[in-house]
């Protein structure tokens, strides 16, 4: 079996991953990275996409959007992956419902924002664009396996 | 002596206001719970993010980026954020910690002030003593999220990268347990490395601190994209995170200062309803007492 990297996904509200995986594919802003063990140490920034990580057999997907990624090898010789992002979620957590409130709620958000009175343009800007990654993101996983 | 009437209805007001004040001790109870746990799950990124500032450290005096450096120069102007809540009823939460940013504002020249205001209370308290406030944000929900603080950050960053600031004030109430809390001043940017330690003193009580310094030997990172451009927007997530946290930490004071002060509102209607069933069973005695002689007076007329 090949060896295992450490991955740690936090965001400023909660711990959202911490897993031994095989590999794992980050979109990063100069383009998509996979990590595999021994990966030398890396600091990159990430872009918005869909984090997916490899684990027996099994693609374990999680929406992402802006942050950080950190690579470093830790006091056990592991390679440790930790990803501080500004929003992320599981796939799995993105149900149906959640999908229809996500377009819903993007469809007003896009009409607010050509409303120029608006001042909370940062607060839109980026709720619109979680909001759509949150659509792009599960429309890509429908009809896909993955663990959940 | 009051009436046995008006007594009762004294008393079944009291009660009312018991019950009251009972809910709302709950209900902050229970808020004041969900802000703490709030701000334990937001420490975690905060010493991740940390560990990465200090990792970029010893280049950070490389970095042209403005929130490392002091500006001297007495042109600029300060800004003060002031964090207060919107509903009262909570206590000397408020005025605490408005006595305290007064007191610190007297300090610096009145025209060279500007100040945001955070809570309702806030805003009229410094509205009234004159201040000139250029923002304020009085509908933050109870609950915030992170999203929410982004036009909050964004404001006070953008207005210090014009250069206009030469120093961001933040005064906010540290939560220490549910029985005290301490109304605090913070200088919030620029950032310096003494500021960033004492963050990490804030914000990771646990053991994570101490780890995260026994690993400082360096490790050499390869960077992806402009190394300078990531220490500035890995500082303006920190400052981010920052002001999320102090936002956590007094809505967390808020709500504990507003339970115990409801605990106390309803201590104190406790007492006043037995005090004035006492006085009712007396007046409702001295009625009866009263009855009693004027039959028996009545009787001896008669007889």
């Amino acid at each position: 079996m090949s060896k295992l990297l450490q991955l740690k996904i936090v965001t400023p509200e909660k711990l959202i991953l911490e897993e031994l995986v095989e590999h794992v594919s980050i979109p990063t802003k100069e383009g998509e990275i996979t990590i595999l063990a021994d990966h030398i140490p890396l600091i990159a920034p990430l872009s918005t996409g869909d984090i997916v990580a490899y684990v027996n057999g099994e693609h374990l997907p999680i929406a992402v959007v802006g942050g950080f990624v950190e690579i470093k090898t830790n006091e056990k010789g592991q390679t440790e992956v930790a990803i501080l992002a500004d929003f992320a979620e599981h796939v799995g957590d993105l149900s149906d419902e959640v999908i229809e409130k996500a377009k819903a709620k993007s469809e007003e958000l896009r009409k607010l924002a050509l409303n120029n009175e608006v001042v909370d343009f940062e607060h839109f800007e980026s709720e619109l664009e979680r909001s759509l990654n949150r659509i792009k993101i599960a429309d890509k996983w429908k009809n896909r396996k993955y663990r959940k | 002596m009051a009436g046995t009437k008006e007594i009762k209805q004294r008393i079944k007001s009291v009660k009312n206001t018991k019950k009251i004040t009972k809910a709302m001790e709950l209900v902050a109870a229970s808020k004041m719970k969900r802000a703490i746990s709030k701000a334990v799950s937001s420490r975690l990124y905060a010493s991740y993010s940390w560990e990465l500032l200090t990792s970029l450290s010893e280049r950070l005096d490389e970095t042209t980026s403005p929130f490392f450096k002091e500006v001297v120069g007495s042109k600029q102007k300060t800004l003060f954020v002031l964090i207060t809540s919107n509903g009262g009823l909570c206590g000397a939460y408020n005025s605490q910690i408005i006595k305290k940013s007064i007191s610190v504002l007297k300090q610096i020249n009145q025209n060279e002030i500007d100040i945001i205001s955070i809570g309702k209370k806030g805003d009229h308290a410094i509205r009234r003593t004159g201040g000139s406030v250029i923002a304020s944000f009085l509908d933050l929900p109870d609950n915030s999220s992170l999203s929410d603080m982004l036009p909050l950050s964004k404001i006070i960053l953008d207005e210090f990268k014009t250069g206009k600031y030469k120093k961001v004030y933040i005064a906010y109430t540290d939560f220490i347990s549910a029985l005290n809390q301490k109304p605090n001043v913070k200088q919030l940017l620029p950032i310096t490395k003494q500021d960033i330690k004492e963050l990490m003193g804030a914000l990771g009580e646990n053991k994570e601190n101490i780890i995260i310094e026994k690993n400082k030997k360096q490790t050499p990172y390869i960077f992806e994209g402009d190394m300078n451009t990531i220490i500035e927007s890995l500082a303006e997530k920190l400052v981010r995170m920052q002001i999320y946290h102090m936002i956590l930490e007094s809505s967390a004071s808020e709500q504990s200062s507003r339970m115990m002060a409801m605990k106390n509102a309803s201590e104190a209607a406790g007492e006043m309803i037995d005090s004035l069933t006492l006085m009712f069973n007396k007046a409702r005695q001295a009625s009866i007492t009263q009855e009693i002689s004027e039959i028996s007076a009545g009787m001896a007329s008669v007889n």
